[in-house]
């Protein structure tokens, strides 16, 4: 099985905050496929940094608003 | 399931039946024969068409199902699974090879060389998608 990368993240809790915005949309909106919105949601994948930066900006917040480090 | 996930999967079964099929003729042949039968041109070359139609239906069937994703480029973490796989499979190619050669001047049998050789070729392609959907499946 595959390590899980380190990162957490609050992109579903996001996501739902923002007016239950889909995987789908949140796929479109930062170019990626549904299933890699899942992967990141899941903490199965570790998004690029340019991924990263378009999910804190779709949701208009700072980098470290979504993504932490396990156990900080 | 992603839609390059379900092309894996088809490639990965168009693959295994396709060369269930060829070596199972070669293993017939050879049987009649009474030793390692040698390339059959013929069978070679209708698993090659079969493939190439098998693919291009099963692409067209999923493209058809979902042009969007069929048209998207593969992403970030897709473009990884991929690469990752493709280095993988490089051993399967390589220990096939490596069989391959260890094995010819034990038995100097040409055929059975070939045989190895293209088996390898099929198992490394197998791998590939095998591994692709692994990594789709895990995150990569």
């Amino acid at each position: 099985m595959a390590k899980r990368p380190p990162i957490t993240n609050r992109v579903r809790e996001l996501r739902e905050a923002h007016d239950q915005m889909s995987q789908s949309a949140l796929a479109k909106a930062i170019g990626v496929t549904r299933q890699t919105v899942i992967a990141i949601e899941r903490g199965k994948y570790s998004p690029s940094l340019e991924s990263a930066f378009r999910i804190a900006r779709v949701f208009g917040v700072g980098l470290e608003d979504v993504f932490g480090w396990e156990g900080d | 399931m992603s839609f390059r996930e379900q092309s894996a999967w088809a490639m990965m079964a168009i693959l295994t039946v396709g060369g269930l099929w060829y070596f199972n003729k070669v293993r017939a042949a050879s049987v009649a024969l009474g030793e390692t039968a040698p390339p059959i041109m013929p069978f070679v070359i209708a698993y090659i068409v079969l493939i190439v139609i098998a693919s291009i239906v099963a692409m067209s069937v999923l493209g058809m199902a979902s042009p969007e994703a069929a048209n998207a480029p593969a992403d970030e973490r897709e473009r990884q699974a991929d690469s990752r796989a493709g280095d993988l499979s490089g051993y399967v190619l390589g220990a096939g090879v490596i069989i391959g050669l260890l094995h010819y001047p034990l038995h100097m049998d040409g055929n059975m060389l070939y045989h190895i050789g293209f088996a390898s070729l099929m198992l490394s392609q197998i791998a590939e998608y095998g591994l692709r959907i692994w990594y789709y499946r895990t995150g990569s």
